[in-house]
């Protein structure tokens, strides 16, 4: 349950400390990043694990009871806020734990395998957990439009990183799109707060509630309009897939890693934002479940045209999206938790691919199928491992991937949508065959020339300790679900209830 | 725009004009019926900080957005001066495209007439001190750190572009960076002493509308900008606490980031000397 405290402690420093680790690392630029930037890391993730749950209202201001006229500072007496509100509860503490976690090894692996002046990089890195930690937290429609597209120019800046011309044109398509889905998102604000008066997700709504919309209806449907567009470009949705896919292709495979997972966060955070403000309206889950078929179909099979490890990747972490908006666009119990489980394990099994796509880096660098050959003889722990993530990714038991795709198929078909419960499973099957296409030609085909490069490379620790981790996590989910989704169901009865 | 031509572009004509005719049609439904919600309360209380009733949204009842909203200039800045060539990483173990550089622009400054070349420097001079003006009145006026952070790096932009790369207010790309650096950092870190005193980031304890901290922090924070309000009514005193000192950190900020874009697109970017 959440406390009823409005000035939780750890809410302001999950937002800061990632802000000002920024400041400091890009102001520095070479000097004293690493111990810097790997400490703030561990201490954000400490404070992810330790911290209760609670409310933070920004600036200090009351809340306005409307029947008595009185302020209050107490979050369980309803009132309008005066104040900007944050919300640590059990969802935002699985979400931003796993996310801090996921930093804190591509801190690390930024400072180890990057060549030197990483200083504006690893800012970038701390301010996309920043602005993911931002959205998933935050209970305002205008914050949330600014953490997007702080959001958005960050992901613009990480594939930038590597300074190739896929990585520009990768960014600076993204970077101009992303500025029409911002707009958007401003566009929709502006519309609820004309209709409504509040900023405040849960005022608005319960006004909506009290009120009514009346013949208002129409703005209603424009503003979701504009704000399934944003959720479109956030977590790159189909008909946007490729800006997206693009992004996680030429982005390193680290920072691809806090990508996805920034972007699974948006899904989710905006996902519950749209069934709590438009849910009541007709066809707003339809439209929120046809867009995640058409994604999870588009994605695996672009996947399977792909010839590139990491554009495979990039493709199927799209296809998978699908999964999590499927569930949360159901908008049933089951629906609900299949689709935020999916989103806390995709980001797992992903970030266990991603890794091993980053270990290809220091055999050489070649991630395509054409070019890489006979890893698994150099690295045989790498090829074990990716084999592994692949299992995950495609929901075989006893990897996590399993659990929350039963959850979903078990979601549709009680909703009476058996063509959806199996295409989740014509997904999940095209998502091995993808995958065991790249890794059989990665790292078990043999090398066409026989003067390959056969000598031993010393892959970094901590990138083997991430891989060992991230399995680990996996199968204990796999295992034990229970331990993810006694997080999540409170948080989904929640959000039904209202 | 080859992709929008053919079918796609049909398509994304027709979609504009559905967006359109959809916001069209919302915005007439609303004229005249905006629900002014929240609002009215952020306007009732307003004259207990500053007297710009604009200054008190922005930094106090709605001051941790703008901070926010401040990082997303800063990040711009970042990303601009990261897109032509700053903070460019490559992977060590690999061998890779060599990274995209721009070249820095070139100056021409031999057709400067003999008017620009003796007025850009008093109106550079001006810029400045009219930026400074208008942030150190911030709590009172209508502007604020973000307009004064504009108008100061135009002065920097004019001088560029009058005198070329040895211009008399040249800044080095390591102050610029520093210059952002304590705008953010220092807008940030002004939420410290409410935490602190309250448990509530960025509080204005000078302000201290709800009476939550001892007299002795609404008097260090609240003294140094009290005014007093001589209307009709008879005489108010008023304070807007950190708000003028979060106007200047802001002025720093947006001084720093837009800056440091002039700086990389108008000399290119070399990591020589960082």
């Amino acid at each position: 349950m959440i406390e009823s405290i409005s000035n939780l402690w750890s809410i302001p420093l999950l937002v800061i400390i990632p802000m000002l680790t920024a400041i400091i690392v890009n102001f520095l630029y070479d000097k004293a990043i690493k111990p810097i930037a790997i400490s703030s890391a561990i201490i954000i993730l400490i404070i992810s694990i330790i911290s209760p749950y609670g409310y933070h209202w920004f600036c200090g201001h009351p809340a306005l009871n409307p029947e008595t006229l009185t302020f209050t500072f107490n979050p369980n007496i309803f009132g309008y806020k005066l104040s900007l509100e944050f919300i640590f509860g059990p969802l935002q503490h699985i979400m931003i734990f796993i996310s801090s976690l996921i930093l804190l090894f591509c801190v690390i692996l930024s400072t180890i395998g990057l060549t030197k002046h990483q200083g504006p990089y690893i800012a970038l890195l701390f301010l996309l957990f920043m602005s993911s930690a931002i959205v998933i937290m935050v209970n305002d429609l205008y914050h949330l439009w600014i953490a997007v597209e702080i959001g958005s120019l960050i992901v613009v800046g990480i594939a930038a990183a590597s300074g190739t011309s896929i990585s520009h044109k990768a960014a600076l398509k993204y970077g101009l799109f992303s500025a029409i889905s911002g707009a958007g998102l401003a566009v929709s604000l502006a519309l609820v707060l004309g209709l409504t008066g509040f900023s405040n997700i849960s005022d608005a709504i319960m006004y909506l509630k009290q009120f009514g919309i009346g013949e208002m209806s129409t703005v209603l449907y424009i503003a979701f309009g504009f704000f399934v567009l944003s959720w479109m470009y956030a977590g790159g949705l189909a008909p946007i897939h490729p800006l997206k896919s693009e992004v996680y292709g030429a982005s390193y495979p680290h920072g691809t890693a806090l990508l996805q997972a920034q972007s699974k966060l948006m899904l989710v955070a905006i996902g519950i934002i749209m069934l709590r403000l438009f849910g009541m309206l007709p066809f707003v889950k339809e439209v929120m479940i046809f867009l995640s078929v058409i994604t999870m179909m588009i994605g695996v099979i672009m996947a399977l045209i792909q010839i590139d490890f990491r554009w495979i990747i990039a493709y199927l972490i799209i296809s998978h999206s699908g999964f999590v908006t499927l569930g949360i666009g159901l908008g049933t119990q089951e629906g609900l938790i299949g689709g935020i489980f999916q989103a806390v394990n995709d980001i797992i099994y992903m970030t266990i691919l991603l890794l091993c796509c980053e270990a290809l880096f220091y055999f050489g660098g070649k991630t395509s199928t054409k070019e890489a050959y006979d890893i698994a003889k150099k690295s045989p722990f790498i090829a074990t491992a990716t084999i592994l993530g692949a299992i995950a990714a495609s929901g075989i038991p006893p990897f996590n991937g399993f659990q929350s795709e039963i959850i979903l198929i078990q979601a549709c078909l009680k909703e009476g949508l058996p063509e959806i419960a199996v295409l989740i499973l014509m997904v999940s099957v095209t998502t091995f065959i993808a995958l065991l296409r790249g890794i059989y030609r990665i790292f078990l085909k043999p090398p066409e020339l026989q003067d390959q490069d056969n000598s031993n490379v010393d892959l970094p620790k901590v990138l083997i300790i991430g891989i060992i981790i991230f399995i680990i996590l996996s199968i204990i989910i796999g295992i034990y679900p229970d331990i993810v989704l006694r997080f999540i169901i409170p948080v989904v009865k929640e959000v039904l209830s209202i | 725009m080859e992709e929008l031509k053919g079918k796609r572009g049909i398509i994304a004509l027709i979609a504009l004009i559905i967006i359109t005719i959809g916001l069209l049609s919302s915005l007439e439904k609303l004229t005249g019926r905006v629900n002014p919600g929240i609002s009215e309360v952020y306007n009732a209380l307003a004259y207990l900080v500053a007297p710009n009733n604009l200054a008190t949204w922005v930094y106090d009842w709605r001051g941790f957005d703008t901070l926010i909203e401040t990082a997303v200039i800063y990040v711009g800045g970042l990303v601009s001066a990261l897109v032509i060539g700053r903070g460019v990483v490559q992977m060590k173990k690999c061998k890779q495209e060599s990274p995209v550089t721009s070249k820095p622009l070139e100056f021409r400054v031999e057709s400067l007439t003999v008017i620009l070349e003796y007025l850009g420097i008093p109106a550079a001079i001006l810029l400045i001190s009219y930026g400074i003006m208008i942030v150190t009145g911030s709590s009172t006026s209508g502007g604020g750190g973000f307009q004064c952070g504009v108008i100061m790096t135009s002065a920097y932009l004019l001088a560029a572009i009058l005198y070329g790369k040895n211009n008399p207010i040249k800044f080095g790309k390591r102050f610029i960076i520093g210059i952002g650096a304590i705008g953010l950092g220092g807008y940030a870190l002004l939420g410290l002493p409410g935490y602190l005193a309250t448990g509530y980031w960025q509080y204005n304890i000078g302000a201290d509308v709800w009476s939550l901290v001892p007299s002795i922090l609404h008097t260090i924070f609240g003294d140094p900008f009290r005014l007093s309000l001589i209307l009709k009514e008879g005489v108010f005193y008023s304070t807007p606490g950190i708000v003028p000192l979060i106007n200047i950190a802001e002025a720093f900020n947006v001084i720093g980031a837009i800056g440091l874009i002039y700086f990389a697109f108008l000399y290119g970017w070399s990591d020589e000397g960082e």
